[in-house]
């Protein structure tokens, strides 16, 4: 069985665009990947050979390749790290503790905040769960808007990944900050189709319990055509720019994952596809409107950094084809279930949990909420991809040089905000 | 060329005078190196670079120099005092005696020595010792990797760049650079002429400046993405700026003696003189600024497997084949 | 949602009968060997979060102080096999007790219950490694027990 494509023979004695796959569990697991030895994170450095002349290196939290405020303490052998140890909380919010404090109406301009580079999926995931709490049947109408609005966020969102990228593996005053500025110039299109729509470029808050705030504006579908049909030729422009044999030496065989530690730490979405396994919630647990289109989930099963940039090329191309696709069919009708709120305790759930997860651009971006019949939630856990992607840090880590550290952190594309809330 | 290569009859005042020159103009050229490579990334960036201080931002690196001048002039606490405040002076001391030997015309030059070529090679890869001075006097962990980069780096890419040299200098005969220009007389440039070995010496010179001078994709030691700033981490003011001036101007020697020993110098169609070299010098500058602007970077190990196993053989190979060129002509 | 007939039967075996949508209430003692069981027997690969919520001591109920631990772990879909699906379970854990650390099944409950030890101050026996994943190690108390009060207690930042 082959399970996507191959670009290069990964291992001796396979064919180009064939992958041995194994069974795990009913999966089929790439074969090649599952011969990865795992790492012990937990690895005593004082009984580490004494002879061994460490040096402990804190990466961060003030670091231009740490994504914002990570610190990693790396334990060094020459350049080559022995034991990553990610240290977390330095953008710690609190928002589940100010999600109990809130009223569900206020809490989503709070989470907007989390996810930074995607704050249109933060809105939908919390708003779902409170949705699926009070069981209210979002308007048609509503779903629709959603999906395309989540659908040109995702390709934002991965603009921005690979701007950011190119600046881990290319650097700052470089190539790398070409690629950047690129990418943030089609990345604007985005925000400025979304400020058209809302009248914020970043922070929406335009979802609300039981449908949107915001209808589709007059001719706002026309300027969605043209911004991505702009991006999807700009694409291919990078794709150029980016495959070099430069690019191709620094990312292939870098930080290679195996799917099974992926899963068992929760990581999912482009990371785990391209480490072979095949599997997207917008396809396989179909939300909003994703049910009305058909979904191509793009997979790779190098699991290396390489295979994580193609992955995500494709999924900007495939989003940019789903929200054109959905914008045509956009039915008319109301766009919110609920009259509009008037006062912030309006809406009260009956005691009772509910789970519910999408795809944001990182993976299963889940909300988990229990009410218990007043107008604040009980609990409110947010499930954030970016947090189980950081996990996998102390497993890739030890091993690689310092500049492959920096590739792998880049490649695992995690929001600090959102692994500290 | 003038009588015995001199403008000004004594040596002595020649040497004084043309090293005033040379060096003025030098830093003015690596100044406006700095300007030339913003408004030049900016353009490849779709941003309008700096425009605000003068016509264009022409007065930008004055501005900045300006500012390097009165920013506070930080030592770590930790730092080594005497061997931090002093490797930035000797990092710019580098260069700056390797513009001795540098003609940029006829005669316009501070000395021609017969070892002339030697001794700028020499003197410019001297500069890894201060660098690793900086590096270790910093007490910083991120200095310390990039210095031990840098160092390796410089180590390793100067026997590619001097097998490169070494087949202008085979074809000659002569280490002395006003010979070697002189031998390419007549459009006869070695980068061209003999055909084969001397463009890929040109290429393999070309690509192991780019590595000595820590230009992308070869800037490995100062890797902003990985090592925050390499050996310039602990660097503040003035003495930051010595560090970056020395950067500009090592580019800016490398690519004025790929013009001198591969393009024909300052010969040219029309009539020679130092427009023709400053003209060949600023169009290899400006190579190395697209390459900087629009590739990645490699990382530590794959720059030593590319030195050792690509470049030093063929280096060896080129100066076997001009060898044998130059005794079968 | 009901759940699978396998996810039944294994539910079953440990003596749960009552399975609601919220996931049923698994024994301290058994679940390291039921986490076993739905990793190795079923197929759920993929751990999706573990979550505390404190209740405290109600004395209409006569309950005591107590912490509600739910695990939630995916299993992947299968083409013409079966879809994606995620199984609830949980555990009470009486304040000053112990719950046993599932971070030998799945290693992303490292993180997880480092979190929720921090947040809410379950302790995970048999963790590896249980330290303060967000707060800084000095932290007094944990933030999201219902007696810490956003209003009252201030720590400025030290």
């Amino acid at each position: 069985m082959t399970v996507g494509t191959t670009y290069e023979t990964p291992r001796a004695g396979e064919r180009k665009g064939e992958v041995r796959t194994v069974n795990v569990g009913g999966m089929r697991v790439p074969y090649h990947l599952t011969l990865l030895e795992r790492p012990d994170p937990y690895l005593d450095i004082d009984s580490y050979d004494p002879e061994a002349d460490l040096m402990a290196l804190n990466m961060g939290p003030q670091h231009p390749s740490t994504h914002g405020v990570l610190r990693v303490k790396l334990y060094l052998d020459g350049e080559t790290c022995i034991k990553a140890v990610p240290y977390l909380g330095y953008l710690h919010r609190g928002v589940e503790k100010l999600c109990e404090k809130l009223t569900y109406v206020q809490i989503t301009p709070i989470v907007d905040k989390n996810d930074y580079v995607s704050p249109m999926m933060n809105e939908l995931a919390i708003n779902m769960a409170f949705e699926a709490l009070l069981k209210v049947e979002v308007p048609p109408r509503a779903l629709f808007i959603r999906t395309v609005c989540a659908e040109i966020q995702r390709v934002a969102s991965h603009l921005l990944w690979l701007g950011t990228f190119g600046l881990d593996v290319g650097g700052g005053i470089g190539g790398g900050a070409t690629l950047f500025m690129h990418t943030f110039r089609e990345r604007e299109m985005c925000l400025d189709l979304f400020e058209n729509l809302t009248g914020c470029r970043f922070h929406y808050n335009t979802h609300q319990v039981g449908g949107n705030r915001h209808d589709i504006p007059e001719g706002w579908d026309q300027k969605v055509k043209r911004a991505l049909g702009h991006i999807a030729s700009r694409v291919d422009e990078y794709e150029a720019f980016v495959e070099n044999p430069i690019f191709k030496a620094r990312t292939i065989g870098v930080g290679v994952i195996d799917p099974i530690l992926a899963m068992e730490l929760g990581v999912c979405g482009p990371i785990l596809r391209a480490s072979g396994i095949d599997f997207d919630l917008r396809r396989d647990a179909p939300y909003a409107a994703y049910d009305k289109v058909e979904i191509n989930v793009p997979v790779e099963t190098a699991g290396d950094a390489y295979a994580r940039y193609l992955v995500r090329v494709r999924e900007m191309r495939e989003s940019i084809r789903i929200a054109l696709t959905l914008l045509d069919g956009v039915p008319e009708g109301p766009i919110s279930a609920l009259k509009p709120v008037k006062g912030p305790t309006n809406v009260k759930p009956k005691p009772g949990e509910a789970y519910v997860s999408i795809e944001s651009p990182r993976g299963e971006l889940g909300t988990y909420v229990i009410s218990d019949g007043s107008p604040n939630p009980y609990r409110c856990k947010l499930r954030p991809p970016s947090l189980h992607a950081a996990a996998l840090l102390p497993y890739l880590a030890p091993g690689s040089m310092v500049s492959d550290i920096v590739a792998t952190l880049g490649s695992l594309d995690f929001i600090l905000g959102e692994v500290d809330r | 060329m003038m009588e015995g290569g001199l403008l000004f009859g004594n040596p002595w005042l020649h040497g004084l005078i043309m090293g005033v020159i040379v060096l003025s103009g030098a830093m003015g050229v690596a100044a406006y190196a700095v300007w030339f490579e913003r408004k030049f990334a900016a353009r490849m960036q779709n941003r309008p670079g700096p425009t605000e201080v003068g016509y264009g931002g022409l007065l930008q690196p004055i501005a900045d120099l300006l500012k390097l001048l009165q920013k506070e002039h930080l030592i770590p606490r930790s730092a080594d005092r005497p061997l931090f405040n002093l490797a930035p002076v000797l990092v710019v001391i580098a260069p700056l005696a390797t513009l001795a030997v540098i003609p940029f015309g006829p005669g316009l030059v501070g000395t021609d020595p017969s070892i002339g070529l030697l001794f700028a090679l020499a003197i410019s890869s001297l500069m890894v010792i201060p660098v690793w001075m900086a590096g270790w006097a910093s007490n910083n962990k991120y200095a310390l990797l990039g210095a031990m980069r840098a160092a390796a780096q410089a180590i390793s890419y100067e026997i590619p760049l001097l097998l490169a040299a070494m087949v202008p200098i085979v074809l000659t005969g002569s280490f002395r650079v006003g010979d070697i220009v002189a031998a390419q007389e007549g459009g006869r440039w070695f980068a061209f002429w003999p055909p084969g070995p001397g463009f890929f010496a040109f290429l393999l010179f070309f690509f192991a400046s780019l590595a000595e001078s820590n230009r992308i994709p070869f800037d490995i030691p100062e890797a902003e993405s990985e090592l925050v700033a390499g050996v310039t981490t602990e660097y503040s003011g003035m003495i930051f700026g010595l560090i970056y001036l020395a950067e500009y101007l090592h580019t800016f020697i490398a690519s004025a003696l790929a013009a001198l020993l591969f393009l024909g110098g300052w010969q040219g169609p029309g009539p020679d003189g130092i427009h023709w070299m400053l003209l060949k010098s600023l169009l290899v500058f400006a190579v190395i600024f697209w390459i900087r602007w629009s590739w990645l970077r490699y990382r530590s190990d794959q720059l030593m497997a590319m030195c050792w196993k690509i470049f030093l053989p063929l280096g060896l190979v080129l100066v076997m084949a001009s060898a044998i060129w130059v005794q079968l002509r | 949602m009901a759940f699978s007939e396998d996810i039944v039967r294994l539910c079953e075996r440990f003596g749960l009968t009552e399975l609601p949508d919220e996931g049923p209430v698994v024994e301290r003692k058994d679940v390291v060997a039921f986490a076993h069981a739905l990793k190795d027997e079923l197929g759920f690969f993929f751990f999706v979060y573990c979550v505390a919520t404190h209740y405290p001591a109600d004395e209409k109920t006569e309950q005591p102080d107590r912490t509600l631990v739910t695990y939630r772990v995916r299993r992947l879909p299968i083409p013409g096999v079966r879809p994606t699906e995620t199984f609830p379970f949980r555990l009470w854990v009486p304040t000053g007790d112990t719950t046993p650390s599932l971070t030998s099944v799945w290693a992303g409950a490292d993180w997880q219950e480092r979190e929720q030890f921090d947040l809410v101050g379950t302790v995970f026996e048999g963790h590896p490694d249980l330290r303060r994943l967000m707060m800084p190690e000095d932290w007094p108390g944990h933030p999201l027990r219902r007696e810490y009060a956003i209003e009252t207690q201030h720590f400025p930042w030290r």
